[in-house]
């Protein structure tokens, strides 16, 4: 039997300054499957990414992996998409490639760059420097990047940003991919149409507490996710949008 | 520990790769440089028997303020597209940012002593191409790339990194700047070394010292 892997945030808080952006917040992800953090802007969600990443250090609570404290070198197998692209703008698609390739001392052949680059529709353009791709361009860039070192753990915030509907569509192929390879998948975004293709599972941040966890799948439907969604972050657009009781008299 | 090297060898390829195609550091230090060099050949009409003394301070203080151009960008580039998180997941060990961004900053300092001595030597009329005198300045290039690295990775996430750099810096240098230019003055005049043997190893301890303690300090300096 494969075990599955699972990386568990336990109690986690994080303040700044006065603010508590994430308050006791714990959850569980488990290998294969992808879920999506949902949250209104400045809920927290990029907050809990980056301390994911080991990016920041939480207040109090730890990270475990497979019920262990995460080892030093375990940021070197994530593979994150945040809001900065980390790409080099006077270095060429595949010269950042072949760089992170390096840094991870994963292979880095050219031959298997350029596949990389082909995998996210940029293998023409590969020469090119990356001062000169578009914002689209640059996020299928970082896609390929954060790949490349065929990490354990993916951490995606707003993955679909600049992405044309053919980038959206490639997205969600690749996410497919790699939750058959087993991996962790934690993305947030607001594209839920996008989203909700790809998603086994989705939780909703408020207020720096979960405070909602569901399945995803086929049976979700847009309007079911957004409807859930909003009856948390905006309880008072639902109600707006309700008929009073006048209204339905009359 | 080849894996560390490499990685060192990965991130100064970059940054020589990156330095060379935008040329952003160069110039700025390569046009404040020759400016000040001019300036200091108008501002200070040396009689040729004080060039040897006031040479090795002109030169460094040159140096100095070129290289604090250097380090403000070495660190603020890797911020500017998020790069120094890209970093941080990618790299074996943290301490090879603070290796590499040493190296770098080292190299850029080399260019300016390539660039500085030959053109003082024109300016002034005056030969700089003593080996002691060289040997010194790049020992002090080295001091100044070990500490630099170390305060420009502490200030880089603050708001007024280009002010608190110098600020914080320039201190730090004191000792450095003190045996730099004794020393360099003294081969330069061709004093007997006896009159000033106590700076060069003073000169030594500092680079031993802020390499080692940028070693072991720059993983909790750059952490949140």
């Amino acid at each position: 039997m494969v075990s599955v892997l699972q990386l568990q945030a336990d109690q986690i808080t994080k303040t700044f300054g006065t603010h508590k952006v994430l308050n006791a917040l714990s959850l569980q992800m488990e290998g294969g499957q992808l879920t999506c953090l949902l949250g209104q802007n400045g809920a927290g969600k990029t907050t809990l990414l980056r301390i994911l990443a080991g990016l920041q250090k939480p207040n109090s609570g730890q990270i475990l992996l497979d019920g262990q404290p995460l080892q030093k070198g375990f940021r070197r197998q994530i593979g994150a998409v945040m809001h900065q692209t980390f790409l080099y703008e006077y270095l060429t698609a595949l010269e950042n490639l072949r760089f992170y390739a390096q840094l991870y001392q994963v292979p880095s052949d050219t031959q298997l760059l350029k596949e990389a680059l082909a995998r996210v529709g940029l293998g023409k353009v590969r020469e090119v420097p990356v001062r000169i791709f578009s914002r689209g361009m640059k996020q299928r860039l970082t896609i390929a990047r954060a790949l490349i070192a065929d990490p354990k753990l993916l951490l995606f915030d707003e993955p679909y940003t600049g992405l044309d509907l053919s980038g959206c569509q490639l997205l969600n192929e690749l996410l497919f991919e790699e939750k058959a390879k087993g991996r962790i998948i934690l993305a947030t975004t607001h594209e839920f149409e996008f989203v909700r293709q790809v998603a086994d599972r989705f939780v909703i941040l408020n207020k720096g507490r979960l405070v909602d966890d569901f399945e995803g799948g086929p049976q979700l439907s847009l309007d079911r996710l957004e409807a859930r969604y909003l009856a948390i972050t905006a309880p008072h657009h639902i109600a707006a949008a309700a008929p009073s009781p006048q209204q339905v008299s009359v | 520990m080849t894996q560390w090297l490499r990685a060192v060898k990965t991130l100064i390829w970059k940054d020589l790769v990156q330095e060379w195609r935008s040329r952003d550091v160069i110039t700025a230090m390569f046009s404040f440089a020759v400016l000040s060099l001019f300036i200091f050949n108008y501002a200070m009409e040396l009689a040729p028997a004080n060039r040897n003394e006031i040479s090795a301070g002109i030169i460094w203080v040159v140096m100095l303020f070129s290289g604090t151009l250097g380090l403000n960008r070495a660190f603020s580039a890797e911020q500017d597209q998020g790069c120094f998180d890209g970093l941080s997941l990618a790299v074996p060990d943290l301490s090879v940012i603070y290796v590499a961004k040493m190296l770098s900053n080292f190299l850029m300092m080399l260019f300016i002593v390539i660039l500085v001595v030959p053109l003082y030597s024109v300016l002034y009329n005056h030969s700089l191409f003593n080996s002691g005198f060289i040997g010194v300045l790049l020992l002090g290039a080295w001091g100044y790339a070990a500490a630099g690295t170390l305060i420009a990775g502490m200030t880089v996430q603050t708001r007024m990194r280009d002010l608190l750099l110098p600020i914080l810096l320039f201190p730090i240098l004191m000792p450095l700047n003190m045996a730099v230019v004794k020393a360099a003055g003294g081969f330069l005049s061709g004093m007997p070394y006896a009159q000033f043997s106590i700076w060069l190893p003073m000169l030594l301890v500092y680079d031993i010292i802020m390499s080692t303690l940028g070693l072991m300090v720059f993983n909790y300096v750059i952490s949140d």
